[in-house]
Parts: C-alpha cells; sequence; structure tokens
C-alpha cells in the first residue's frame, strides 16, 4: 500500500493529504459514545451507520437461508422437516424481503452516504437531517420486520406480495400488516434519501467537475437514486393501496375484483424490475471504480460506459411485463416486452465488454477488492444470460416458477453482493483508517466463490423444482444437497469477513491516505478517515487538476448556509451543524405508530386489551411523530448550501427547491400509480358501465372553485412578501387556510351523504377507487393545512417579509401540485 | 407587480375552464358523442394543470431542467396506465 501522488482520471491530479486532522467537529460527541450515533447527520457516520445495519440484515436474512436450505435437504411432506409448513412460508417470504429491500439496496447507500460527497467535493449533502432521517426510517422498517414475527405471523405470502393471497382473506394476521406497512416506511426512507442524493450530486459537485468527469462510482449512483426516486413511488402506491384493502377494506385485489390480481403485479414489477438495477448498479459502479484501481488503466470506452448506464436505465421502466408473461395479459404485449427485454440486455453487453477489456489492456493486482470484483463480473454474467431464457415468452412458460428463476435472480443479485464487498474491502482503510488481512480477505473470496456457485449452481440443473414450495422431485435430492453444502460454506465466508474487518479495525495497521496505487477519485486525496469537513479548503478541479483553494479564494467552511427546514443564514462565513435528535425522534415514533397502527384491521380493532394496546400505541405515535417533525421544522440548523462549483443542469436553483420539485416528481408517480389503478381497474370493469359515485358533479366543482381560490391566495402571500407587507402575507396565508378547510368540510359532507345512503369504500370495486384516491388526496390537503399553520405563526412574527420569503414559494409548489392533481380527479371522479 | 395581473388572468381563465368541464357534462355531450366529450374534457384539465404549472409554480421562468424532472414522473405515469390498461384488451 502507498502513500504517493497519483495521476487522477476524474478530473486530474491531486496530492493525498496525509496526516489531516480526524476533526471530531466539536458539534459531535466522540465516536465510541453511543449519543453520537443517535444524533450525527454527518454523511461519513450516517454511511457506516448503514453499513453495519445492513450487514446485520444479512445475517438475519442468511439465517433464514441456511433455514430453508436445511427443510430442502430432502422432498418433505407438510409437517416434516425442521419448519412447519407456514414458518416455511414465512421464512421464504422474510428471506426474500429482508435481503432485496433490508441488506442489498442499503448496504449500497452506505457506501454512496460515505464516498460520493467526497468523489464530487462536497462537504456533505445537501440536507443532512434528512440523510439521517432517511437512515432511521430504514432501521425502524426493519424493527417493524422484526415485530411482525410476534404479531401472529409475519408476511407468508412470497416476497411479491402477490394478490390476491396478500388480502386478509388469506393473510389475516396482523403481522402481515406490519410487514406492508415496514414497506410503506422503507418506501418513504428511500425517497427522502432519493431527493437529497440528486439535489446534492446535481447541485454540490466541485468546480470545475462536470458531468463527464464524475467518478463511476458517483454515476452509478445518481442513476440508481433517480431509478429508486420513480420506482419505489409505485412500490408506495401499492403497498398503501394493499394496506388499504387490509386495514379499511377497500377491494382492489379483491378476488371479485377485476383485474385485481393483475394490477398487483403491474403495479409490484413496475417498480421491481427497475429494482434489479436499483440494486447493481450501485455494485456496477463499484466494479468499475475497483477494475480501474487494480488494472492501472481508465476504463475502455469511459463515454460509452455511461451512455449504457443511462439507457439500462431509462429502459428498466419499460420492460416489467416480462415478469408477467404467465398472467392473462394479452400476447401482442407479451411480444412487445419481450422485444424490450432483449433491447435493456445490449447496453449491458457493452458494459460487460467494457469491463473486461479494461482488464486485457491493463496490468491487474489481485488484491481482495480485485477479486471480489472480477469474481462479481463473472456471476453477474453467468447471471444475465440465464436471465435471456426468461425474457422470452415460449421459454419463459417453461421456466417460470421453477428453481430456474431462483437460480438466476440469485447469480444476478448476489453478484451485485459480491462486487460492494469488493467495495466493502477498497474502501474498508479509507473509513477506518486501518488495514485489513489481505492473506484473510484472499481466504476469504476462494470460500465465498465456492460457496456461491456449489450453493446456486446446482438450482439450475435441479430447476424442475417448483418455487416456494419443499417438495421436489426425488432425483433433484443430490443437487439440492449440494446446494444445502454450499450455503453453509457461503455463510462461513460471511463469518470469515467479517472476523477480518472486525479484527482490523480493533488491531489493524493504520491506513495511509492512499492506500491503493493508480486510484484515481477525490476521496484518496483526504486523509484516512477524511476530517469531518472532509477537505482542507474548497475542492476544485478549474485547472485540470484536484486542488484546495484556501480561505483567500474561497472559505472553508460553506459561504451560505441552507437551511434543511430550520434557519437560513446570511453570506456571512458560518460554522455548519453535525448533529440533530430529531430524525431519531421521528424513527421512533415511526416504530410507535406503526405498531399501534397495524391492529387495525378491515376497519376495526381487535377486542378487549389487545385492542386498548393497539389504540393506545396509535394514539402515542402519533402524537410523537407529529410532536417531532414540528419540532425538527423549527429546529436551528445549518447546512452547506454549496452551489459553489457545476450545477449542471439546474444553475439557479436553491438547493431547498430542487428538493421540493424531485419530491414532486416522486408524488407525480405516487398520484400516477393511484390513477393509474383506477384507470386499469374501470378498462377491466368495463369503461362506460363505471358510473361516478357521486351523484352530482357541483359540490366536486365548488371544490374546484376552493382550490384555485387557495392557489391564487398562496401567489398573492409571496406577491405581499415581495412588498414586505406582513399583514399581506398573513391575511393571503389565512385565507388559503379558510379555503384548505372548506374543501374539507365539503367534502366530508358528500363522503357523510354517501355513507347515509349505504355507500362505502368496501362495497365494491368503484367505490374504492373513489374514496382511496380522493382521500389520498385528502390527506395531501391537511398536510398542506398544517404547513399553512406553521408559516401563519411564522408570518404573525415577522417572517418572510424581509427578502426570505422562499419557504413560501416552497410551500406554494407543494399547494400548487395538489390543486393540480385536483384538476384530474375531479373530472375522472365526478363528471366521464 | 406586474405578474399579479397575470396570475388574476390566470385564475380567472382556470375558473371559466373548470366551469366548462362540467358544462360539456350538464348539455349532454356525453351522452351524445362520449369520447369527443371525454377527450375535450381532459383536454381542458391538461390545460388547466399546465397554466398551474407554468404559471402558479413559475415553470415558464425556471430553468427548464425542472419541467423535464417532472415530465419525467408524468410519462412514468402514462407509461404505466397506458400499457396496463392494454394489457387486458
Amino acid at each position: 500500500m502507498t502513500d504517493e501522488t497519483q495521476p487522477r482520471t476524474d478530473g486530474g491530479a491531486a496530492t493525498a493529504l496525509p496526516g489531516d486532522s480526524h476533526d471530531e467537529g466539536g458539534h459531535l460527541p466522540p465516536r465510541w459514545s453511543i449519543k453520537r450515533w443517535l444524533v450525527t447527520t454527518n454523511h461519513k457516520d450516517v454511511g457506516i451507520l448503514y453499513i453495519v445495519t445492513a450487514m446485520f440484515f444479512l445475517v438475519f436474512g442468511g439465517i433464514l437461508a441456511l433455514l430453508i436450505r436445511a427443510q430442502m435437504w430432502v422432498p418433505r411432506a407438510p409437517g416434516e422437516g425442521i419448519l412447519s409448513a407456514m414458518a416455511y412460508n414465512q421464512v421464504v417470504s422474510l428471506h426474500g424481503l429482508i435481503m432485496v429491500f433490508w441488506f442489498i439496496s442499503p448496504f449500497a447507500t452506505g457506501f454512496a452516504n460515505y464516498i460520493v460527497p467526497l468523489q464530487i467535493g462536497a462537504d456533505d449533502l445537501a440536507f443532512p437531517r434528512l440523510n439521517a432521517l432517511s437512515y432511521w426510517l430504514y432501521l425502524a422498517s426493519g424493527m417493524m420486520v422484526f415485530a411482525s414475527f410476534f404479531q401472529g405471523s409475519t408476511y407468508a405470502g412470497g416476497w411479491t406480495l402477490y394478490a390476491p393471497l396478500n388480502i386478509p382473506a388469506f393473510m389475516p394476521s396482523i403481522g402481515a400488516t406490519t410487514t406492508v406497512f415496514a414497506l410503506v416506511t422503507f418506501c418513504a426512507s428511500v425517497t427522502v434519501g432519493g431527493v437529497n442524493f440528486i439535489t446534492t450530486i446535481h447541485r454540490m459537485r466541485a468546480k470545475g467537475l462536470t458531468m463527464r468527469s464524475l467518478p463511476l462510482f458517483t454515476w452509478s449512483w445518481l442513476l440508481t437514486v433517480w431509478m429508486m426516486l420513480l420506482a419505489f413511488a409505485a412500490l408506495l402506491a401499492a403497498a398503501m393501496i394493499l394496506l388499504s384493502d387490509r386495514m379499511l377494506g377497500t377491494q382492489y385485489f379483491a378476488m371479485t375484483t377485476d383485474s385485481g390480481a393483475v394490477l398487483w403485479t403491474h403495479l409490484f414489477w413496475f417498480f421491481g424490475h427497475p429494482e434489479v438495477y436499483i440494486v447493481f448498479f450501485p455494485a456496477l459502479g463499484a466494479m468499475a471504480e475497483i477494475f480501474q484501481t487494480f488494472s492501472g488503466n481508465r476504463i475502455v470506452g469511459r463515454k460509452w460506459f455511461i451512455v449504457s448506464m443511462v439507457l439500462v436505465a431509462l429502459q428498466s421502466f419499460i420492460v416489467w411485463m416480462h415478469h408477467m408473461f404467465l398472467t392473462s395479459i394479452n400476447l401482442e404485449v407479451k411480444t412487445l416486452f419481450m422485444a424490450t427485454t432483449i433491447g435493456i440486455s445490449l447496453p449491458f453487453d457493452l458494459m460487460v465488454f467494457a469491463l473486461i477489456y479494461t482488464l486485457i489492456k491493463g496490468r491487474i493486482r489481485w488484491d481482495t477488492p480485485m477479486l471480489y470484483a472480477f469474481g462479481a463480473l463473472v456471476l453477474f454474467i453467468v447471471g444475465g444470460i440465464t436471465g435471456v431464457f426468461l425474457g422470452a415468452v415460449v421459454l419463459d412458460y417453461e421456466f417460470r416458477g421453477t428453481y430456474w428463476v431462483v437460480a438466476h435472480f440469485h447469480y444476478v443479485m448476489v453478484s451485485g453482493v459480491t462486487a460492494l464487498i469488493g467495495a466493502l474491502f477498497y474502501w474498508f482503510p479509507k473509513m477506518t483508517g486501518k488495514t485489513y488481512n489481505e492473506f484473510l480477505g484472499k481466504v476469504s473470496f476462494a470460500v465465498f466463490f465456492t460457496g456461491f456457485n456449489l450453493l446456486y449452481f446446482p438450482l439450475f440443473l435441479a430447476w424442475g423444482t417448483p418455487r416456494r414450495v419443499f417438495a421436489y422431485r426425488p432425483e433433484y435430492i443430490a443437487w439440492h444437497q449440494m446446494a444445502s453444502v454450499g450455503a453453509v460454506i457461503l455463510g462461513i465466508s460471511f463469518l470469515l469477513i467479517i472476523y477480518n474487518l472486525a479484527k482490523s479495525l480493533v488491531s489493524g495497521d493504520d491506513a495511509a491516505a492512499n492506500p491503493w496505487p493508480y486510484s484515481t477519485t477525490a476521496e484518496w486525496a483526504v486523509s484516512s478517515p477524511p476530517p469531518m469537513e472532509n477537505f482542507p479548503g474548497t475542492p476544485s478541479y478549474a485547472n485540470g487538476a484536484l486542488e484546495f483553494l484556501g480561505s483567500d479564494e474561497e472559505p472553508a467552511m460553506g459561504t451560505a448556509a441552507a437551511t434543511d427546514g430550520g434557519h437560513a443564514t446570511g453570506h456571512e462565513e458560518v460554522h455548519v451543524d453535525h448533529a440533530s435528535i430529531w430524525p431519531f425522534v421521528i424513527g421512533l415514533f415511526s416504530l410507535v405508530t406503526v405498531i399501534g397502527l397495524s391492529g387495525l384491521q378491515l376497519g376495526s380493532f381487535p377486542e378487549g386489551l389487545e385492542g386498548l394496546f393497539y389504540q393506545a400505541t396509535s394514539v402515542v405515535g402519533v402524537v410523537g411523530l407529529l410532536g417531532g417533525i414540528s419540532a425538527m421544522g423549527y429546529e436551528n440548523f445549518t447546512a452547506h448550501e454549496g452551489g459553489l462549483g457545476e450545477a449542471w443542469p439546474f444553475e439557479g436553483v436553491e438547493n431547498t427547491k430542487m428538493g421540493m420539485w424531485v419530491f414532486l416528481a416522486s408524488d407525480v408517480v405516487l398520484f400516477g400509480a393511484f390513477i393509474g389503478a383506477a384507470i386499469f381497474l374501470r378498462v377491466a370493469y368495463g369503461w362506460t358501465q363505471w358510473n361516478p359515485v357521486p351523484h352530482n358533479p357541483i359540490p366536486g366543482l365548488v371544490n374546484t372553485y376552493l382550490l384555485l381560490t387557495s392557489s391564487f391566495s398562496v401567489i398573492l402571500a409571496l406577491v405581499a412578501a415581495k412588498k414586505h407587507s406582513r399583514k399581506g402575507v398573513v391575511a393571503s396565508l389565512v385565507v388559503t387556510f379558510m379555503l384548505g378547510i372548506g374543501f374539507l368540510v365539503n367534502k366530508g359532507i358528500e363522503w357523510l351523504e354517501l355513507y347515509h345512503e349505504g355507500i362505502w369504500l368496501d362495497d365494491g370495486v368503484r367505490e374504492s377507487v373513489y374514496f382511496l384516491t380522493t382521500g389520498l388526496h385528502m390527506g395531501h390537503v391537511i398536510a398542506g393545512l398544517l404547513v399553512t399553520a406553521y408559516l401563519i405563526w411564522r408570518a404573525w412574527n415577522g417572517a418572510y417579509i424581509d427578502g426570505n420569503d422562499e419557504p413560501l414559494e416552497y410551500f406554494g409548489l407543494y399547494w400548487h401540485f395538489v390543486d393540480i392533481v385536483w384538476l384530474f380527479l375531479f373530472p375522472l371522479f365526478y363528471i366521464v | 407587480m406586474a405578474r399579479t395581473k397575470l396570475y388574476a388572468g390566470i385564475y380567472v381563465a382556470l375558473f371559466v375552464i373548470a366551469t366548462m368541464q362540467v358544462a360539456v357534462e350538464q348539455t349532454g355531450l356525453l351522452e351524445e358523442s362520449y369520447v369527443l366529450a371525454l377527450g375535450l374534457i381532459t383536454l381542458l384539465s391538461v390545460i388547466k394543470a399546465v397554466m398551474v404549472a407554468g404559471y402558479f409554480q413559475h415553470l415558464v421562468w425556471e430553468p427548464r431542467s425542472l419541467t423535464y424532472v417532472m415530465l419525467l414522473g408524468f410519462v412514468g405515469f402514462l407509461a404505466l396506465t397506458v400499457a396496463a390498461s392494454y394489457s387486458i384488451q
């Protein structure tokens, strides 16, 4: 390992700075203090929290996998083996859910948290508290999964949660509802994180670091978070609808609903296929970084590699129906999606060849990160080729629902894990300041690679085994036993990895700032681990090489302050904050709220003490949640604004405004999925047979008038703020508030009338769609009114009239969006 | 604020268009020519949405990239809705 000046392909050249102080910042308790980890908002700390938590879920999901393999040792009848039939269903379902949602993606998110700001020359993410909130929501959602095991039964219908198996008629346990709630909370975490990273990468790059020169890991992560933002919004919609079916009794996925089951598969796989790339892209980016560093060669065809990633990210949203070839969708659309699926393999081919050719042209050093990265490429090629079979309609008829699919997707998904383990070894010295044991690292790879292939390859040969059951034909016994032995070996390799890294953390040698010759990215230009504020000055690539500008050129501590919901500071030099307890509090009370609400089944809580427990917990949770959100909103917290360097294509758009727009884009998909579901179900029902639920469009028209007028009054508030009129701002906001209340009252009267006529949301699919979609909109109105009340209070106390009217504008963006949604809901549910 | 008049004009136009949508229903056009009426009502909704986004949300004065961000979400919605609805025809 060396500590020398290296040429940098991503932006020029820089000299590593050994011995930078490991500044704890003075804002935070020391690292050994538990309190630090509860309050930290620093991206490096949050990254470590993500990685450690994800590895915890890896162990959890891994134990479930070992239980599956133990049960599969020989073919069983129900009641035989170590697991009952129902326990097996739970284990299979939760193994999939935990590995996909609570291990792989958060593992990558950990690296992104730690590394991306360093690679782009940012001091932190754009919204540090939201970053911490994203982590705590993730952890809370994971705790919900734990809790679900103790609520009768956790979810037991497979990780894809197919309908109608997912409704209470077939999956009645409270624990199953908690699992779906966990997914909803996880989606919230991902959305918050996505908004944060998109804003950061687009707006906070160092001067001279153009999009074309971004490091490949950052590129891959940027595309990942864009995919996350849009895909997880669809999953959020699906999970919210499912929750409504389970808790309120709506009929979206009921057996009596035409195409209700197909609707679930559409919503799930519209998310699910991009999810494959969401999982794999960060691994691909890490692989590219490692290949470059350990071959000493810039990636071949870099520009086309990036173009290919962009193409895959876009194409990932038009291939989802290849997961549905065995459903009742028509042959024309199957053929179309077969073509798009084959199409998406082409950019991947280009990327694979670029990686291979990079190695051929370079001089490879087989250190542990390189072994894992190369192994990942080999495994991915096997996974990719075997996936082509599933993209062809006729072959898919044969393979769907068999162990071929199990083997294929484990080769793809776990090849991603393999690359991320390579990334763990690669960035371990940077994150910890310690070197790992190289020999043990290589041994762990040998055991890992052996265990992996012994586990998953025989599953191709036993492909005739049906998925999700533990009965299979006797001729497959040898393959399944081989796989079970492989699972144990793979498990041992993880223990070796954890032992190696844990021991190195305690007693490893100190790592240099730049331990890898030919590393090319900015994280290696600062000490290991980096100081609190990351850089000794303002990073800049303006002269073709990475350099740090001192206080003469640019102040090192940031010149303007983003408020992240707190209070803005002017242009004087400011010290930024790194600690807030409120993200933790919000995460905690999210967990409490969900545990409480999970008791609500088909509109009522259980009888007796159990019901009382759930109701009391719900109240405590909601009160705590509202308190936490309010406190966080009012907290005086200063963050880096960035925007001093490259911000294409969002120059001139402040961080918070951009964050709001990005959030609204995800909300478009959320509402889009609800409206799309309404249109889909109406098509299935018979478009013209589907009459509007409200008998009269006039109350809807009145509500349209009310919302339009409230949008106008928000605009007037902004105009009054520009005129420095406190009365004008307060009056306009009060009018907005009253009109919003009017909207809710009018809607309430309409719902009450329908209720008295015997029409309610559980009557049928028409009623369900009407009440739930307009109910979601009402929820947005209520959230907006809570913010309006806060703005009125602040405006009354003199805020927003001294040139700091941005919060009014950002709130207006949200409120107008709510208005726009209604402009579509009104004709859809009242007129046509 | 010169724009106040513009905002007021937009508001009045939105008010009128919303009324026109109900008028289409009240005049019985839906019964006479359903597809035409549906198309007209949808078009009016799109016009209203574009006006709110363009002027109340200031997209006409912002960098075009913000419009593309919103269009990205909208195209996702269209892709899901159209393809899914077509798949069960």
